[in-house]
């Protein structure tokens, strides 16, 4: 669909994304879900680029949530939530590391895959002057979310 | 009669040639008289116009985007079907001038050629995989990209097709549950068979006017760079969206495309499944371009009616033993005269042989004789069957003795060592014709079907159409609720009690999203919908977007499972994050 000559590479980085949970009544929400989970089928995660990946992905991400203000994005993979691995863990002891109440902030070390800025300069002039593909980790312009 | 309405316009590129193609044909056939078969060609070819006046003004009407698929599709086979009978009558015209010129395409050839015999051709079970590649995931973060396909089948000049489909990534082939069949169709047929998709935008989304388009990536992309591209794509001239970006919206009607093509033809027939290679039509860039494995898998099988019909019948006498030694093919054999005999006859080695009168039916690869022929009506079981296949030798002979019933034939056939000769005596010379004629006509239209008349291949009658099925999004209800967080709450409960009707006498399942602990009694429990608009409005943004991916449901509280009707997996009461004792066969999601 797209016409330039190569086609874009989808790399992977890391981003370090710092969420403050929001208290709402007696919970704290970070406004996100995730999927996966040594537990879990890993064919029919539909992030991964490798199907047989057991790792925590994020599935969605609420709109004008903690999430998404501290820049998280759906298709992540959580690689450690304060410190603590989320690469070899079940589905439910991911989801309680990440909904302690102790904790008001978690900070996520995730990675996700983006688009190789090298082949921009490619592109024709519209995509190329959008500047709308690196994601940065202020979160001011970034691959849009479920639009 | 033509609509030059541009909505009507298909992607099949001979729309102009098709009007000056008919008003060609038109002409033509009033100058020259119509034999009787081209008045039924003529008729079929003046309902199909009627079709395509009828499919283009629904198309005009239409509003809603599976009406405005059904029909195009309508309009696209009406097309086809009537350049192919107008390409049909232009043959025959053609072929009855030389006629008339007298000039015969084969003037050496027999006078009386012998040609097979029809046959039902069915095919079933089509079925075309498809192949996604990961990075579809990651274009279409929560869009589920659909296309609308259907088959053209065509032998000769019948055209057929199948019912619309529509795809999405979440499977994983495309595949019809039609059974097509062709009537009237000989050996020689070639089956052409071509997929038409076209992209599916989803509604409200960037299908139509530039503006929307620019609105939707400038709240997408972030505010400065949504401002650069909307400034550029208004410098540009607002000449219609940008094909770079996104596949190119039909202007008014969706467009079908030729995605791939092959061609069976009687060596693909066979009693079971079968892999075809599909031949590539579209170019990736194309926006109807499916990610297709190349292959079509299908059961085609073909009925000829020498298999299924009678084609012969009539009175034999039929030796019951099988005699020692028979010298055949016009011999006339010089045998003792034995007193002329119902029942008895000598042969030369005087072993005595027995003539039953019977009924034979020559049907498929069977010679059936029975008591009477109102056995054969009766479902009665034979007398005894004589098989005849490829390997059957046939001879004719005359015998003397058998005064009144000295047209003889004798069928033997091999089964390992043993040869089984049956001798036939049939009542006159006519008959006896009859009988081979019919014979040499059994063996020519197995060696012209081949495979398909070692053993009839069963065809099971096409159902009838399913009505266009209603353009039903993806199974969840999360994929209903694609609204803005600006919308009202209250708006889109009255939204969806109108939607699901009795269905949602539960307060609506997203509600519980909110509330994911499993702490919290109130809001989970369904009693009513009162408590819930109260808890929803204390929340600081909407609420939340959709997930397009078919995932299941996470479980939220103990007892929940109570969730979204519509949704198949019935969730057990148990605590959050399911532990799977045996293999993992759910992928859970859970919002935290």
């Amino acid at each position: 669909m797209f016409l330039w000559p190569g086609q874009p590479f989808l790399l992977s980085v890391q981003q370090r994304v710092e969420i403050h949970k929001l208290r709402q009544g007696e919970n704290l929400i970070l406004g996100f879900s995730i999927g996966g989970g040594i537990d879990q089928d890993p064919s029919q995660n539909p992030f991964s680029e490798d199907k047989t990946d057991k790792g925590i992905y994020v599935t969605r991400v609420s709109e004008g949530g903690p999430a998404e203000i501290a820049g998280l994005q759906i298709g992540d993979k959580i690689m450690q939530v304060n410190g603590w691995d989320m690469t070899m863990v079940t589905h439910d002891q991911a989801r309680k590391r990440l909904t302690k109440r102790s904790e008001e902030v978690v900070r996520l070390l995730v990675t996700r895959q983006s688009l190789d800025t090298t082949s921009m300069l490619c592109l024709p002039p519209i995509l190329a002057s959008a500047h709308c593909w690196v994601p940065n980790s202020e979160g001011q312009e970034r691959i849009p979310g479920p639009a | 009669m033509f609509s030059r309405n541009h909505r009507s316009r298909v992607t099949v590129a001979r729309g102009s040639a098709l009007e000056m193609e008919f008003k060609r044909g038109r002409f033509r056939l009033s100058l020259l008289c119509d034999p009787p078969e081209d008045t039924e060609l003529q008729r079929k070819l003046d309902h199909e116009i009627r079709m395509r006046e009828g499919a283009c003004k629904l198309l005009a009407a239409c509003s809603q985007r599976e009406q405005a698929l059904e029909a195009t599709k309508s309009l696209l086979v009406c097309n086809s079907r009537i350049l192919n009978y107008m390409g049909e009558l232009q043959r025959r015209k053609e072929a009855q001038v030389l006629k008339k010129t007298g000039r015969r395409p084969s003037d050496s050839g027999p006078p009386t050629e012998r040609s097979p015999c029809r046959g039902q051709i069915c095919i079933s079970d089509l079925r075309i995989p498809l192949m996604w590649k990961d990075t579809e995931y990651f274009k279409n973060k929560g869009d589920l990209h659909r296309w609308a396909v259907f088959l053209l089948l065509q032998i000769g000049e019948h055209i057929q097709d199948t019912e619309m489909i529509l795809v999405d990534r979440t499977l994983t082939d495309i595949s019809f549950q039609n059974n097509v069949l062709f009537a009237e169709a000989g050996p020689d047929f070639e089956l052409r068979l071509e997929l038409y998709g076209a992209c599916v935008e989803e509604e409200g989304a960037l299908a139509g006017a530039p503006k929307r388009l620019a609105t939707k990536l400038s709240s997408s992309l972030g505010r400065s760079s949504g401002r650069r591209v909307r400034a550029s794509l208004e410098t540009a001239g607002g000449s219609g969206s940008s094909p770079i970006l996104l596949p190119t919206p039909a202007v008014g009607g969706p467009r079908y495309h030729l995605l791939a093509h092959t061609t069976l033809t009687l060596a693909a027939v066979q009693d079971g499944f079968r892999t075809h290679d599909l031949t590539l039509a579209t170019p990736e860039e194309n926006p109807a371009w499916l990610p297709l494995y190349g292959s079509v898998c299908c059961r085609l099988v073909a009925q000829p009616l020498c298999m299924i019909q009678p084609t012969a019948s009539g009175t034999l006498r039929v030796q019951v033993r099988a005699p020692e030694e028979w010298k055949g093919s016009g011999r006339r054999q010089r045998r003792a005269r034995s007193p002329r005999d119902q029942g008895t006859i000598e042969n030369q080695a005087g072993e005595p042989r027995d003539w039953v009168q019977v009924h034979g039916v020559l049907k498929g690869t069977n010679l059936f004789c029975y008591r009477q022929p109102e056995d054969t009506d009766a479902g009665d079981e034979p007398l005894f069957t004589i098989a005849i296949n490829k390997e059957t030798q046939v001879r004719a002979g005359e015998l003397d003795q058998a005064a009144g019933w000295p047209f003889t034939l004798s069928i033997s056939n091999r089964y390992g060592e043993e040869e089984v000769t049956h001798a036939l005596q049939a009542e006159s010379r006519g008959a006896l014709q009859s009988w081979m004629e019919a014979l040499w006509q059994l063996f020519f239209d197995m060696s012209q079907w081949k495979q398909c008349c070692d053993e009839i291949m069963k065809i099971e009658t096409p159902a009838p159409r399913k009505p266009p099925q209603v353009l039903a999004k993806q199974g969840s209800l999360y994929h209903e609720m694609a609204i803005e967080p600006l919308d009202d709450i209250a708006a889109v409960t009255d939204i969806l009690a109108q939607r699901e009707g009795a269905r949602l006498e539960t307060p609506p399942p997203w509600l519980a999203v909110f509330t994911d602990q499993p702490a919290l009694p109130g809001p989970c429990s369904p009693a009513s919908v009162a408590p819930a608009p109260a808890r929803i409005h204390s929340l600081p943004w909407g609420r939340p977007r959709t997930f397009s991916l078919d995932a299941v449901p996470p479980d939220h509280s103990p007892g929940a499972s109570r969730l979204v009707a519509p949704l198949p997996l019935q969730r057990s009461p148990r605590s959050r994050g399911l532990c799977s004792k045996g293999p993992p066969h759910t992928w859970l999601q859970s919002p935290v």
